[in-house]
């Protein structure tokens, strides 16, 4: 079966200073794939590395057979994948609606057309709607973003990454800044958020274990710029040395 | 639009349409400037309030507009005014295009600096080569035809006052209908969401660079449009269009009138003409009043006069609601 | 040869004065970030000042050669205005950068008039008082002494606040200040003292700069927009907020235009400029400045 997504044998040095050494991955449609590490494992680098915004100083990402290696962002979006960030990014002009209708804007081709009205093209409201429902955020489509929650920013900025249809979506601790008792909810939204989208691979840096240990599965696991590990939660939990490399504690888990 | 903004909307049409008939010849040829401004500053205001980049340099392109209809006119003897649009229209372009590509990659204070280098670049280069650009005295600009109609027997005023009066409103509503299409297209919203995070842009696709780009080389055409309008009046186009205190004028106007609503720019023409009309009026100083205008604008009604209004609607209205 | 020596030095002069004003402009920006639009303003109301000072001092029967230590004290004097000015200004210290450029725009306009209000609308010149320092005659070449005389004040002042800047205490809460306005805070310092002392500095360079050109060119109005322009090159060229580069580029801007106006006057402004367009492209910080990002 070939990869979705695949990273070999990628090097990242600056200067003298190496960032990633030789790290060669494998990830394949339906998988939920965790990268965890401590800070300053590389897993930054590695993930803009992976999502073609770094170009690695050896080696090579291939997206469906497809070199993406440095290509930025807007391409990265046009191949098929998305990403989402841990600091919340959104555009606190706009309305919940047009931050959704920007991202199908671009995912449909309408860029260019500068005489209709963007909110009253169905085609672009419907979708957007769509996206909107499945984040919760559909009753308060016309809300002004910066006027949201913090946890609504986060859903909103994860949902305009959602309706570009990737088919690859990379979510960088999606749950950093939301309460524990939230967290979960969240975690639950946004998996169901993808099987009702269609992503084929969800890619998860995370730092909360438990979350991880629960919601992936396949745990990737990053340490001075090397692979650790790359094993299902089961056997990676079972791995106390392991564990204690990672996060230097056990957790306890059903 | 809602039929409210559309009734008043209709309302001030009628008004600026009826004007020559309550206001003085003087009155009337005042709202000239201000339509030419008001078109100017629709497209400034494109790239400024709706994506985000604030040129110092703009005026350029008031030159580039003002010298087609001069050079065109009087030099080459050609005079449809439709024709010299789309001379303007590609002059712009053609200028807009290198410089854009060269600013939009970067931003704030950089692109601030770019533009202001290339519009003083630009008022080097008609002060200095007299032979193309008539130096520091300028080109005439003779009387054009207006849908073909040779009005070169009218005298002066009436031509102003009249059919120049007339042609000028059409224009300024077709170019706003064309801008209000736009702000409200995809592209808009593009554009908006470039204003507003141009990271996150990237990540939902959008292209920023070409984006920006694109809001510049449109901002440059309406800019020559209402250059080319601008200067029929006075008969004459002269460097110190290009001046980079022009540049700032035109940022003042459409603070004034407020660079976060549609209309704004439009007031903003309107009122900053009125306003300096009034104040050369009353006092040598008038710059030193405007230059309080400004501070207190600045100080105190950064969302200019439709941001007062929106905000007076909103209190009301919430005044309503309890 | 004595061409030669006549554009050096009269590039050299140019530059002295224009190091005065655009070194103002860096300190302002280093510290408190702000492009100061109205320095032009400044620099005019030095040089006006400059000449009613020299005219008052003339009829109080000031010896001639006391003219460059009267036009400095002009300038100091009027540098005075520096904290009225910064208290307006400090209102917009975290605005967007927009607003600030707009603020200094008004307070250009608003200076402008006061100007015309108090000296009126027509050039001012000193006549011929600077030839009162005579000339020195040098390689078959004859140099107007105060010409010499401002380039060895601006050296001397660039080489006084090069000390200040590294070797003194208040220098280095300067340096800390402009590269970190937070941490300098929470470190104590009192960034409002800071801000007044830094943007009076700054307009006092300037009103000296036009204090000190009064002499050789007329005061008047149109100097307001014009030397903006300039300082703005030599500014860009030097990257903003770097001294260092404020001094080469003002060497830069001064020589180049010398040599550009002897050779074929009608370029000298536009390869200023397409030396600014090229430092923006290629070079963006300048020769001496951060990093930037677009």
């Amino acid at each position: 079966m070939t990869p979705i997504l695949e990273a070999k044998n990628v090097s990242k040095s600056y200067g003298v200073y190496q960032a990633l050494k030789n790290v060669s991955l494998k990830f394949f449609e339906g998988e939920t794939i965790s990268i965890v590490g401590p800070n300053g494992a590389g897993k930054t680098t590695f993930v803009n590395v992976l999502t073609g915004l770094l170009k690695p100083t050896e080696g090579d990402v291939d997206f469906c057979g497809k070199s993406i290696a440095g290509v930025g962002p807007v391409k990265l979006s046009q191949y098929g994948m998305a990403r989402a960030f841990q600091l919340v990014q959104i555009f606190p002009l706009m309305t919940v609606q047009e931050t959704i209708i920007s991202a199908v804007i671009s995912q449909t081709g309408s860029q260019y057309n500068f005489w209709s009205n963007a909110v009253a093209q169905k085609r672009l409201v419907d979708k957007a709607f769509e996206v909107a429902r499945i984040f919760n955020l559909d009753k308060k489509m016309s809300w002004q973003a910066s006027y949201l929650s913090q946890g609504e920013k986060k859903l909103l900025d994860i949902a305009s990454a959602f309706a570009l249809d990737p088919t690859v979506i990379l979510l960088d601790e999606p749950t950093s800044g939301i309460s524990t008792a939230d967290k979960r909810g969240i975690m639950d939204t946004l998996m169901e958020a993808a099987k009702l989208s269609g992503i084929k691979t969800i890619l998860l840096v995370e730092h909360d274990m438990e979350l991880v240990a629960e919601y992936s599965t396949r745990i990737v696991a990053l340490a001075e710029g090397k692979l650790l590990a790359d094993l299902p939660p089961k056997e990676f939990f079972a791995n106390a040395e392991l564990e204690a490399q990672i996060i230097g504690k056990r957790v306890s888990h059903a | 639009m809602n039929a409210r903004v559309k009734l008043t909307l209709l309302f001030c049409l009628g008004i600026l349409c009826a004007a020559p008939y309550f206001l003085s010849p003087y009155h009337t040829t005042l709202l000239l400037p201000a339509i030419a401004y008001g078109i100017i500053l629709l497209g400034f205001n494109l790239l400024f309030g709706y994506t985000g980049l604030l040129s110092f340099g703009h005026a350029l392109f008031v030159a580039v507009g003002a010298y087609t209809v001069a050079i065109l006119t009087s030099r080459l003897g050609i005079k449809n005014m439709e024709i010299i649009f789309l001379c303007a229209i590609g002059a712009s372009i053609v200028v807009a295009v290198p410089v854009g590509l060269i600013c939009v990659r970067y931003v704030r204070i950089f692109f601030g600096m770019l533009t202001l280098a290339f519009g003083m670049l630009f008022h080097s280069i008609l002060f200095k080569f007299y032979d193309l650009s008539g130096g520091d005295s300028g080109i005439q600009v003779v009387r054009p035809f207006l849908f073909g109609q040779d009005l070169s027997s009218m005298d002066k005023t009436s031509f102003l006052i009249g059919p120049f009066f007339y042609y000028s409103i059409i224009i300024l509503i077709i170019l706003g209908a064309l801008m209000w299409r736009i702000v409200h297209s995809p592209m808009g919203m593009h554009f908006r969401a470039i204003r507003d995070n141009s990271r996150k842009a990237e990540y939902l696709g959008i292209q920023v660079h070409r984006f920006r780009l694109i809001a510049f080389v449109i901002s440059a055409i309406y800019g020559a449009i209402g250059g080319a309008l601008l200067v029929i009046p006075v008969g004459l186009a002269d460097p110190e269009l290009a001046y980079w205190t022009h540049s700032g004028n035109i940022v003042f106007m459409t603070i004034l009138g407020g660079f976060n609503n549609f209309f704004g720019p439009i007031v903003g023409a309107f009122a900053f003409i009125g306003l300096k009309d009034q104040l050369v009026g009353l006092t040598q100083y008038w710059r030193f009043a405007l230059g309080i205008v400004l501070v207190m604008l600045v100080l105190l009604l950064p969302n200019g006069i439709m941001g007062l209004l929106q905000a007076k609607k909103r209190m009301a209205s919430q005044e309503k609601a309890q | 040869m004595t061409a030669f020596i006549d554009i050096i030095l009269s590039g050299l002069f140019h530059a002295a004065v224009l190091f005065l004003l655009a070194g103002g402009l860096q300190l302002v920006f280093g510290v408190q970030k702000i492009v100061n639009l109205a320095c032009g303003a400044f620099y005019a109301l030095g040089a006006y000042f400059g000449i009613t000072l020299v005219s008052l001092a003339i009829k109080f029967g000031m010896p001639a050669y006391s003219l460059i230590l009267v036009l400095i004290i002009a300038g100091l004097l009027m540098g005075l205005v520096g904290p009225i000015i910064e208290r307006l200004l400090r209102l917009v210290y975290d605005r967007e950068e927009g607003f600030q450029l707009l603020l200094t725009f008004a307070i250009m306009l608003l200076l402008e008039d006061l100007i015309r209000m108090i000296w009126g609308a027509t050039p001012m010149t000193l006549g011929n008082l600077s030839m009162t320092y005579g000339h020195l005659n040098f390689a078959s070449t004859s140099i107007p002494m105060y010409k010499i005389l401002v380039i060895g004040a601006s050296v001397l002042l660039a080489l006084g606040l090069g000390w200040m800047l590294q070797k003194t205490n208040f220098g280095r809460i300067v340096r800390a200040t402009a590269e970190n306005r937070r941490m300098s805070e929470a470190m104590g310092v009192n960034v409002v003292w800071i801000n007044v002392a830094i943007f009076t500095l700054g307009t006092t360079l300037g009103t000296i700069g036009g204090a000190l050109v009064v002499p050789t060119a007329a005061a008047s109005l149109e100097m307001i927009s014009e030397v903006v322009v300039e300082a703005f090159a030599v500014v860009v060229i030097g990257g903003l907020g770097s001294m260092r580069g404020a001094l080469v580029g003002a060497l830069i801007v001064g020589i180049m235009r010398a040599f550009a106006v002897s050779i074929y006057a009608e370029i000298d402004l536009l390869l200023i400029y397409l030396i600014v367009i090229g430092i923006l492209i290629f070079k963006p910080a300048g020769l001496f400045g951060k990093a930037v990002e677009s």
